[in-house]
């Protein structure tokens, strides 16, 4: 599993290599980076999983970026020209500045692949791929409610332009906006759509909705996003079907939630560590594959 | 409870072209204050490169407009007439009530402050690599010492949240009053 991503550290070099925590943080390369809203969150999550799960830790593609674009560029650059040779089985993609030219490149990139990852976006990395004509090259899009508006709309690059009438709605209004999207060709094979009900839609079909446990304040929580594409990344390396990963990235963000009795102050890391509480008492259950923690996941 | 914002209406016909969007964030800031009439839109899709934003002006304004961004060192790439197809800025924002907390958001961006105290406790939403950033220069900080993310952030998402912002420190004074 591979996730590429910038952080908001100024003068970071692109980094790549494995990821291990260590006292609440993230180490990379020998650098520490903050588990905290953005690329941290998402990696936050994902290592919480396979580490549960007993499996490889995510392999990274960093660089600092503060919004002008240059480490993005980097990782453009490193994903375009290295990609056919990682081949990773999963490559998220987040927090990288649009570049709709530079997209293309790291998508003819993923064409000369071996084998073609499982391709997750997420925010600004899913509105570029909408905004190249490259969504259907995805496998996993989680926008959320505005985002999905964003998808539907056929003339916006960015959600900061979507139609008026399509902010206007609310998450019930999902199904028709996944309709429209989808018949646009706007969006991946799947789509987790998060709000107060999360819609798990696969080639337009809506397949599940999660809306327990029901904890509104994760909406208000910077990176409860970013925690839920690092868990359906995780799930999909391990394994599960790309459905059933969402399924349970979204009622594992909820119950993480729960757990950390969330109120729109809670920081997005008091929700990555009761990841594995959830785990422990949820996935099993969840999942059908039940099996002794520490244990070798693949058997 | 949608707060929807009436738009100051102008003959436009024009479009400032820019390489970023902090410049265009700028050059809107130097025109406004200059007493022109202008609003931020979405170059024509021919020209956009994915975060994208152009400002709109009355094109028989061209010169004095020229002149007050080279005067305020604005940069820009160029002027020229408005095309079909440019999209103007969401303008409308919700709020959400969580009871001892308000949650404004703007277009993808969400910003949560304490009622009582009026200090940011969250910001969300978003995936330009600015607001990472942007989310740890807020929180904690009260909402009218806040640094403007219009002025330290370079992208959409940066300015969605500021409009955010704008709105929640119209709520707190209200509040306030």
């Amino acid at each position: 599993m591979l996730i590429a991503g910038t952080v908001p550290i100024k003068g970071l070099p692109l980094i790549t290599g494995e990821t291990r925590g260590e006292d609440g943080l993230l180490v990379v390369d020998g650098y520490h980076l903050p588990c905290a809203q953005g690329t941290g969150a998402m990696i936050g999550a994902a290592l919480a999983t396979t580490s549960y799960l007993n499996l490889e830790p995510p392999q990274t593609v960093v660089a600092g970026d503060l919004g002008r674009g240059e480490g993005s560029r980097l990782i453009y650059d490193y994903l375009a020209r290295h990609l056919p040779e990682l081949s990773p089985e999963v490559l998220a993609l987040h927090y990288i500045l649009p570049d709709i030219t530079l997209m293309r490149k790291v998508c003819q990139s993923v064409n000369r692949c071996p084998r073609k990852p499982i391709m997750i976006a997420d925010a600004a990395s899913m509105y570029v791929a909408k905004a190249a004509g490259l969504a259907a090259q995805f496998d996993i899009f989680t926008p959320d409610a505005t985002e999905m508006a964003f998808l539907a709309d056929p003339d916006a690059t960015h959600p900061a332009y979507i139609n008026q009438h399509l902010f206007d709605t609310d998450i019930t209004q999902t199904p028709r906006l996944v309709t429209t999207a989808c018949q646009q060709r706007n969006t991946a094979r799947l789509l987790l759509v998060k709000g107060a009900v999360d819609y798990v839609v696969r080639d337009g079909n809506i397949l599940a909705t999660i809306t327990q446990p029901d904890v509104p304040e994760l909406e208000a929580i910077g990176g409860t996003g970013d925690t839920i594409t690092g868990l359906i990344s995780a799930f999909a390396y391990a394994g599960l079907e790309l459905h059933e990963a969402a399924i349970i990235a979204a009622r594992a963000n909820r119950t993480a939630g729960k757990f950390a009795q969330a109120t729109p102050a809670t920081r997005v890391s008091q929700i990555i560590n009761q990841f594995r509480a959830v785990f422990k008492e949820h996935l099993c259950q969840w999942s059908g594959v039940c099996y002794g923690e520490g244990e070798d996941y693949n058997g | 409870m949608p707060i929807f914002k009436k738009e100051q209406s102008f003959a436009s016909g024009g479009l400032i072209l820019f390489v970023e969007v902090p410049d265009a964030m700028k050059a809107e800031l130097v025109l406004k204050g200059g007493g022109y009439a202008v609003r931020l839109v979405a170059p024509p899709p021919e020209l956009r490169k994915g975060c994208d934003l152009a400002v709109e002006i009355n094109l028989v304004e061209k010169l004095g407009i020229e002149r007050l961004l080279n005067e305020r060192d604005a940069t820009y790439v160029g002027i020229a007439p408005l095309k079909i197809g440019t999209s103007e800025l969401l303008q409308i924002v919700k709020v959400t009530d969580f009871g001892d907390w308000m949650m404004v958001r703007a277009g993808n961006m969400k910003l949560t402050f304490d009622r009582e105290s009026g200090i940011i406790v969250n910001t969300s939403g978003g995936g330009c690599p600015d607001i990472p950033r942007l989310h740890a220069e807020l929180i904690g900080k009260p909402l009218a010492q806040a640094p403007r993310p219009r002025d330290i952030g370079f992208t959409l998402c940066a300015l969605m949240l500021d409009r955010a912002l704008e709105e929640c420190l119209i709520l707190w004074n209200g509040g306030n009053q």
